[in-house]
């Protein structure tokens, strides 16, 4: 369970203060599939890195589970998004030195300290539609939608409760955006908590709750 | 294992870390190399200048290094004796110079001797050698016999084998010498003496005749008895310096201030230390002159290595969200800069082997130095300098890439 209270994030800009969030309280269930709408700028992005424990508060308190991340070190932060985090983003941010088989397999050796023994990495990449020829291809030869099947692959390797997704379908078509909100829907259904930043209503509807931010309020829900 | 050293373990080292820092080395590889380039030249210097420097002092000790326990004593004061005014070491002279050495050791060799420099005649030949006359039993004190016999009565001599050599004299050969009244007197060579080359304290044979005194005094005169050299050497080194106090304490000093000094002391120990510092401190200042091309290298590298780290952020922001440590983001552009400077560490530490060899040859015309400990001492000296050299450079790159914030570093293009 995520909690987070009184929560803001101001940016020192050279032209004023940037208040990307303001005094934002808000929860999430374990198990939840909430898509955070917004139009571009009203800080949706910025509160998934709250919760992703990529960034930090400037005030307020974001609790994981119950403990505040304000008394998390950076490496136990590092590591609650190792273990419990697995993150798809809307440019996909895959590794580009590394083939797709490398990119999954890169949170496992960070878990295990070795190379994958396991046929997990190849098993995952199959689950979301890559053939065993793709797996072995850098980003660069794959196209938007099989990069963003392999930043899904990636996302999963450390087995996740909580997926954290930005614009996941942002940069691709229709009909591949669909294939991928299924794949996202199929994960929810096992049990997985979903948290989804997108301004499509077509893929908001995949969630259980929409919650509307505008100018780093949350406006509606 | 316990799961605590494990984790401490994986934030240390992760193959996945070390072989994203390879391939980024590859993918870049005009820059790697070119920044290795540097680093070649670097160590290549300093270990190469080292090893000439270190393999010259060593051959130059191995040279006098074996002389270094000889003290020499010769005569400055002149004496008067039957109205002739002469100089040169008596009885009494040379008892207090033995009871000033029995003051510090008992283990001691004190070999006093009859020296000058005569004209000999070999055949149709003329050449000028330093000839000695000493009693027999002290000659195996100061050289090695190789050939023949020690020289005994007025006839015989033993002469050194580069003199042996030069003027084709073997045991048997026969030199004429001219006397104090100008008659010849022909010597006889019985034995020939092991080379102690140019580069000896007190006594070297390279151009030596020895006899005894008999044969000396025969020769030369006796000159009121005075012998002309004393040389004493301590089965000790390290008391020749006690010794030479002692001696200079009891021939020199000083009755009133306006008396002279009686003695001259060369200390073989002492030159030893000057020569060992002055080659010192000339390998303290070429490896200083080395060490800028060194420098030079350093700044090329934390050049490259920010480079690399502006390039890679969004690659570092990505590897961060996923769960990647600070200290693995650290290692990562760290084993980057360890291996630039691994790789040309040991080729530069490579070419200095083969160079050096061929320039003390050009030097001294002997690379047999360069298989001692204090040459070979600059093979893993030279990889660590280029290896502690490159992880230092890289060190502030790899410290900002470690800091960056993770969602910042993912936003850039």
């Amino acid at each position: 369970m995520v909690e987070l209270h009184d929560v803001s994030k101001i940016y020192p800009m050279p032209a004023g203060d940037v208040h990307a969030l303001n005094h934002i309280d808000f929860s999430i269930q374990k198990g939840e599939f909430v898509a955070i709408m917004g139009p571009s700028g009203s800080g949706k992005s910025t509160l998934m890195n709250m919760i992703g424990c990529l960034d930090v508060p400037t005030s307020g308190d974001i609790k994981i589970n119950g403990k505040s991340t304000l008394e998390m070190t950076d490496d136990e932060m590092t590591l609650h998004r190792r273990e419990t985090i697995g993150f798809i983003f809307q440019k996909y941010n895959l590794i580009s030195l590394l083939t797709a088989y490398e990119n999954v397999e890169y949170p496992l050796i960070l878990k295990h300290g070795h190379k994958d023994t396991t046929t997990r990495t190849a098993d995952l990449l199959r689950m979301v539609g890559l053939t065993d020829g793709q797996m072995q291809h850098t980003p660069y030869e794959l196209s938007g939608g099989q990069q963003q099947r392999v930043s899904i692959a990636r996302a999963l390797a450390n087995d996740p409760t909580f997926l954290l997704c930005d614009e996941p379908t942002g940069n691709l078509d229709s009909k591949m955006s669909i294939q991928i909100m299924e794949i996202l829907t199929e994960l929810h259904s096992q049990g997985r908590t979903v948290v989804m930043v997108t301004h499509d209503p077509k893929t908001a509807e995949y969630a259980e709750r929409i919650v509307i931010i505008r100018d780093g309020e949350i406006v509606d829900e | 294992m316990s799961e605590e050293n494990t984790s401490l373990w994986q934030k240390i080292y992760s193959p996945m870390v070390l072989s994203l820092a390879v391939r980024n080395l590859k993918l870049n590889k005009f820059r790697t190399v070119l920044s290795m380039i540097g680093i070649v030249i670097g160590v290549f210097a300093i270990c190469g200048m080292g090893m000439i420097s270190a393999g010259f002092t060593e051959e130059m000790n191995s040279m006098i290094s074996d002389t270094a326990d000889t003290l020499t004593i010769t005569p400055i004061g002149e004496k008067v004796i039957d109205g002739t005014i002469t100089t040169g070491f008596s009885t009494k002279d040379l008892r207090d110079i033995e009871s000033a050495v029995k003051s510090v050791t008992k283990e001691y060799d004190f070999i006093p001797m009859y020296s000058s420099s005569k004209y000999i005649y070999i055949g149709k030949e003329t050449t000028m050698a330093t000839i000695s006359g000493m009693d027999s039993s002290d000659i195996t004190k100061l050289a090695t016999l190789i050939q023949g016999t020690l020289p005994r009565g007025a006839t015989n001599v033993i002469v050194g084998e580069t003199f042996a050599d030069d003027n084709k004299l073997r045991i048997g050969s026969r030199m004429i010498m001219l006397d104090s009244s100008g008659q010849e007197v022909t010597c006889r060579v019985v034995g020939i003496m092991e080379d102690t080359g140019l580069m000896t304290f007190g006594f070297s044979t390279t151009n030596a005749v020895v006899g005894s005194i008999e044969w000396y005094t025969a020769l030369v005169g006796d000159n009121h008895g005075l012998y002309d050299t004393v040389i004493v050497k301590a089965y000790d080194p390290t008391e020749l310096n006690a010794i030479d106090a002692a001696i200079e304490k009891k021939m020199n000093g000083k009755k009133d201030k306006d008396s002279d000094d009686t003695v001259f002391i060369l200390n073989s120990y002492e030159i030893m230390a000057v020569f060992d510092d002055i080659m010192s401190m000339s390998s303290i200042f070429t490896t200083i002159i080395s060490g800028i091309s060194l420098l030079v290298a350093a700044v090329a590298i934390v050049n490259v290595m920010l480079m690399s780290v502006k390039e890679r952020t969004r690659e570092v922001g990505i590897l961060r969200s996923i769960g990647t440590y600070r200290s693995q983001i650290l290692l990562m552009f760290l084993y980057e800069a360890g291996l630039i400077g691994l790789i040309g560490a040991i080729i530069g530490t490579l070419l200095a082997l083969i160079a050096a060899p061929l320039m003390l040859m050009a030097m001294i015309g002997s690379m047999d130095a360069m298989f001692s400990v204090s040459v070979l001492s600059y093979v893993p000296i030279g990889i660590l300098i280029g290896l502690i050299v490159c992880l230092i450079s890289g060190l502030y790159p790899a410290w900002k890439a470690a800091n960056l914030n993770p969602v910042e570093a993912m936003a850039t293009d």
